[in-house]
C-alpha cells in the first residue's frame, strides 16, 4: 500500500532549528492531527510538506512520488490551506473558486458545479457572487477551504482549520473533513483545539522543538505518557512536552 | 503646562510625524540608512543643479509686468492642482484606512481635533514633497543673492493649506452626494484627473485642432508680446508674494490658513461620522457581480489573466494612478494623430511617436509590476502545479493588454493618415511596454498593492532600468519616425544590450523570490 504521506529525516533551520530530523508516516485514508506548543515547527513542517518552503535536509514523499524531485506532480494531489486564509478581497468567491480550479487544471465546466456545490455546503451560496473584501475572518477561511477541496485533492493539508470560525462554521468543516476522511480522503492538520484532535484524529503526532515526541492513537499516547486510561488529551499533551521540551 | 499635553493638537501631531518618519526610514535599520543615502545623493545632484541656476539668476531682477504675472499664476495653478490632486486622494483614503483611527476615535480626544492633525499630516506631507525639489535647486539662488525669493516658500505653504482645504471639502461633499461606496472610486479619479488637469488644459487647443504644436506658454508669451494681455491686480499677488512682498505674501498666507481652519474645525464631526460609517460599508452594498451564468475559465493562463484583469479594474487607488499615465499618454498619441493629419513637421511627429513609446512603457512597468511583484495570495500560486512561466506569461499578458487597447484607437487612427509613422509608433511602443515588463519579470521585488501609489515596493534599479529602455526605444522611434532609420539602430542596440545585461534565468529569479 502506498502511503499518503512519507517524511524522512527533515531538517530546517532558519535563524535557529525549526524541525530536526523528522520521520512522519500518514496513511491513506486517516485524519493525522499534528500537534505541539507554540513555535514547535509543526507549520515549518506541513510549509515543506506543502512545497511552499524547501527543507535543509530529507524527503518527501506524496502518495508515492518524491515532492522534492517532482514538486508539480506532488503538488497536484495536494491541497495546502494556511490559518491565514490565501484569498483575494477583490474577487468574488466564485471567481476565486475560478481562479483556483484554473491552476488545477480542472475541467471548467466540472469546476463550476464542484464550486457551486461546495459553496452551497459551506453556507456561501448566498455570497458567492460579492466580494470577499468584508468577509468576516470565518468566512474567507470557508472560502479558502473551498478553494483547498475544489480540485478533490488526496491529500489535504490545513493549518489550524478552525481558527476564526464561529460554532456552527466549526462544526460544518469538522463534519466536511469526517465525510472526507470516511470517504477515503487523506487529512492532516495542526490545531490548538485539542477536543477536535482527541475526538477526529486517527492518529496524534506531538512536536516540540522541531522533533516528534510521540506518535500514535491516543490510547498509544497514554501509554507513551505513562499515564492512566481516564487522562484526557490534554493531560497526555502537556505531559509529553513536558518531558520533551527542549533545554 | 507641557507643551506636548497628552491630548492635544502638538501632541497628536508630534505622534504622527513620528509614524510618518519611521513609515519613510523603513522597519529595517539597514533599509533607513539606505534611503537617507539615496536621498542624500540625490539631494547632493539637485544642490548642484540648484548652485549653478543661482549663479545664472544672480543678476537677474524679475520684472513686475503681466508676462511675469501670468507665469507665475501658472506655476501656482499647476502646484495647486498637483497638491491638490494628492489632498483629495489622501483625505478619501482618511476616511477608510482604519489604522489607528478606531483607537482615536474611541478615546476622549474630541474628533475636531483628529480631523485637525489628521488633516495638518496632509498638508504637510503634501508642502514636504515641493520643499524637497523646490529647496536644493532655489535655495542656492537665494543665498547667491535673491533673499527676497524666500516669499515662495510662504506661497508653497499658502497653496498646501487650501488644497487641504479643498481637497478635504470635496471628499466629505463627494461622500454626502454619492455615499461611501462610490466617494473613494469617484475620488481617487478626481484625483488624477485633477493631477493631469493643467497638461490637459494646456493641450485642449491642441487637441481641439485650433493651433497645433502651441502651448500654454506660448500662447501667454505671444498675447504679452503683442500688448493684448490684462491681468486684475489681484492677479500680480503671488508674483509679488513669490518676491517676498510683504502684504501680498501675508494675504495669501492667510487665505490659506483661514481655509484650512475653516474646514478642519468645521468638518471635524462629520469626518467623525463618515468614517464610522465606511467601516464595512463598501463590501455590505457592494453589488453581486454580474455575469451570474457565464462559464469558467480553463486551463492556468485564462484562469490567472481573467483574475489579473478582474484585480485591476477593482482596485480604484491602483486606477486612478494608472490613469494618471493614461492621462499623459492618449493625450499624446492623439496630439501626434493630429500632427500627422495636418502634415505638420517631421520633429513634431517624431517626438510625439517618442512620448508615447516611453509612456506605453512606462504603463506597462507599473501593470506589470503589479501583477507580478504585487501578487496577493504568493503561497496560493506555489501550492499549485501550475507552471511558473505558465503564471508569468499570464500575468505580463494581463499588464500589456490595457495598454494595447489604450493606444488600438489613436493608433489606428495615425494608420489612417500616416502610415509608417504608425508603424513605428506601434512597433516601438509594443517593444517599450513588453520590455519594461520582462524587466518587471526578471527583477520581482515582492510587495503589496497599496504600496502602488510611490513605486515603494518596487525595486529602485528595475524602475531606473525600464525608464532606461524605454527612453532608449523612444530615441530609437523618434529617429525612425524622423527618417533616420540607420542611425535609430544605435539606441535599439542600446536597448537591447541593456536588456541583455537585465536578464535573469527561471533559477535566479526564484533565487531571488525565495531570499524575499
Amino acid at each position: 500500500m502506498t502511503e499518503a504521506l512519507i517524511v524522512r529525516g527533515l531538517d530546517k533551520t532558519f535563524s535557529k532549528p525549526a524541525v530536526r530530523e523528522l520521520d512522519l508516516t500518514v496513511h491513506p485514508g486517516e485524519l493525522y492531527a499534528l500537534l505541539g506548543p507554540n513555535g514547535a515547527g509543526k507549520t515549518t513542517t506541513l510549509r515543506m510538506v506543502a512545497g511552499l518552503t524547501k527543507p535543509d535536509r530529507g524527503s518527501i514523499s506524496i502518495f508515492g512520488v518524491d515532492a522534492l524531485a517532482d514538486p508539480a506532480a506532488a503538488k497536484a494531489v495536494t491541497a495546502w490551506a494556511p490559518d491565514e486564509a490565501m484569498i483575494y478581497d477583490r474577487l468574488t468567491p466564485l471567481e476565486y473558486l475560478e481562479f483556483v480550479a484554473g491552476l488545477w487544471n480542472v475541467e471548467p465546466r466540472h469546476a463550476k458545479a464542484r464550486a457551486q456545490e461546495l459553496l452551497e455546503t459551506l453556507g456561501l451560496a448566498s455570497e458567492a457572487r460579492r466580494r470577499c473584501e468584508g468577509f468576516s475572518r470565518g468566512m474567507k477561511q470557508k472560502v479558502a477551504l473551498a478553494g483547498a477541496l475544489i480540485h478533490d485533492p488526496r491529500l489535504l493539508i490545513l493549518d489550524e482549520p478552525l481558527t476564526g470560525l464561529d460554532a456552527a462554521s466549526a462544526r460544518l468543516v469538522k463534519d466536511m473533513l469526517q465525510a472526507r476522511v470516511d470517504a477515503g480522503g487523506t487529512v492532516i492538520l495542526t490545531t490548538h483545539i485539542l477536543e477536535v484532535a482527541e475526538r477526529m484524529a486517527d492518529r496524534i503526532g506531538i512536536i516540540a522543538g522541531g522533533r516528534l515526541l510521540a506518535e500514535g492513537t491516543l490510547d498509544a499516547l497514554r501509554t507513551q505518557a505513562g499515564q492512566g486510561g481516564g487522562d484526557t488529551l490534554e493531560d497526555v499533551f502537556l505531559q509529553l512536552t513536558a518531558d520533551g521540551a527542549p533545554a | 503646562m507641557s507643551l506636548l499635553r497628552p491630548g492635544g493638537v502638538a501632541w497628536l501631531l508630534a505622534h504622527e510625524m513620528r509614524l510618518s518618519f519611521r513609515a519613510l526610514t523603513g522597519k529595517r535599520a539597514m533599509g533607513g540608512v539606505g534611503a537617507m543615502i539615496g536621498l542624500a545623493v540625490l539631494a547632493l545632484v539637485m544642490l548642484s543643479g540648484g548652485v549653478i541656476i543661482g549663479l545664472a539668476l544672480r543678476k537677474l531682477d524679475v520684472p513686475v509686468i503681466p508676462l511675469s504675472a501670468a507665469i507665475a499664476l501658472a506655476c501656482c495653478a499647476t502646484a495647486f492642482t498637483l497638491m491638490l490632486s494628492q489632498t483629495m486622494a489622501a483625505a478619501s483614503e482618511a476616511l477608510y484606512e482604519r489604522g489607528d483611527l478606531d483607537l482615536l476615535f474611541s478615546s476622549p480626544i474630541a474628533p475636531r481635533t483628529v480631523l485637525f492633525v489628521r488633516a495638518m499630516g496632509v498638508a504637510t506631507g503634501v508642502l514636504t514633497v515641493f520643499l524637497i525639489f523646490v529647496t536644493p535647486l532655489l535655495g542656492p539662488a537665494i543665498i547667491l543673492g535673491h533673499p527676497e525669493w524666500l516669499g515662495l516658500f510662504g506661497v508653497l505653504a499658502a497653496l498646501a493649506l487650501l488644497a487641504t482645504a479643498t481637497g478635504l471639502t470635496l471628499a466629505m461633499f463627494l461622500f454626502r452626494l454619492i455615499g461611501p461606496r462610490r466617494t473613494r472610486t469617484v475620488a481617487q479619479v478626481l484625483a488624477a484627473l485633477t493631477g493631469a488637469a493643467f497638461f490637459l488644459v494646456s493641450q485642449i487647443r491642441t487637441l481641439m485642432g485650433e493651433r497645433a504644436s502651441e502651448s500654454l506658454f506660448q500662447s501667454l508669451a505671444r498675447e504679452a508680446a503683442e500688448g493684448r494681455m490684462k491681468i486684475p491686480p489681484v492677479g500680480y499677488w503671488p508674483l509679488l508674494a513669490m518676491l517676498g512682498e510683504p502684504l501680498p505674501l501675508l494675504a495669501m498666507l492667510a487665505i490659506g490658513a483661514g481655509a484650512f481652519a475653516l474646514a478642519a474645525l468645521s468638518l471635524g464631526k462629520r469626518f467623525a461620522d463618515a468614517a464610522a460609517v465606511t467601516q464595512g460599508a463598501e463590501a455590505s452594498a457592494a453589488r453581486p457581480a454580474k455575469g451570474r451564468d457565464r462559464a469558467f475559465a480553463g486551463g492556468v493562463f485564462a484562469a490567472t489573466l481573467a483574475k489579473e484583469l478582474r484585480l485591476i479594474l477593482r482596485d480604484a487607488s491602483l486606477l486612478s494612478q494608472v490613469l494618471l499615465r493614461v492621462l499623459y499618454l492618449v493625450p499624446t498619441a492623439v496630439i501626434l494623430s493630429r500632427n500627422a493629419g495636418h502634415g505638420d513637421g517631421g520633429a513634431a511627429l517624431a517626438g510625439g511617436a517618442g512620448v508615447v513609446v516611453f509612456l506605453a512603457g512606462q504603463v506597462a512597468g507599473s501593470l506589470a509590476w503589479i501583477t507580478l511583484s504585487a501578487e496577493e495570495s504568493p503561497d496560493l500560486l506555489a501550492v499549485s502545479p501550475a507552471a511558473t512561466r505558465s503564471l508569468r506569461r499570464a500575468k505580463l499578458a494581463a499588464a500589456l493588454l490595457p495598454v494595447a487597447l489604450l493606444l488600438v484607437v489613436p493608433l489606428g487612427l495615425l494608420l489612417w493618415l500616416a502610415p509608417v509613422t504608425a508603424l513605428w509608433t506601434t512597433l516601438g511602443a509594443g517593444l517599450s511596454a513588453w520590455a519594461c515588463g520582462l524587466i518587471n519579470v526578471w527583477h520581482q521585488k515582492p510587495g503589496k498593492r497599496a504600496d502602488f501609489k510611490r513605486r515603494r515596493g518596487a525595486s529602485w534599479f528595475a524602475t531606473l532600468a525600464e525608464v532606461v529602455v524605454s527612453a532608449l526605444l523612444a530615441v530609437t522611434t523618434g529617429l525612425a519616425v524622423a527618417g533616420f532609420a540607420p542611425w535609430a539602430a544605435i539606441p535599439l542596440a542600446c536597448a537591447g544590450l541593456a536588456m541583455l545585461a537585465l536578464r535573469r534565468s527561471d533559477e535566479q529569479i526564484a533565487k531571488v523570490l525565495r531570499m524575499a
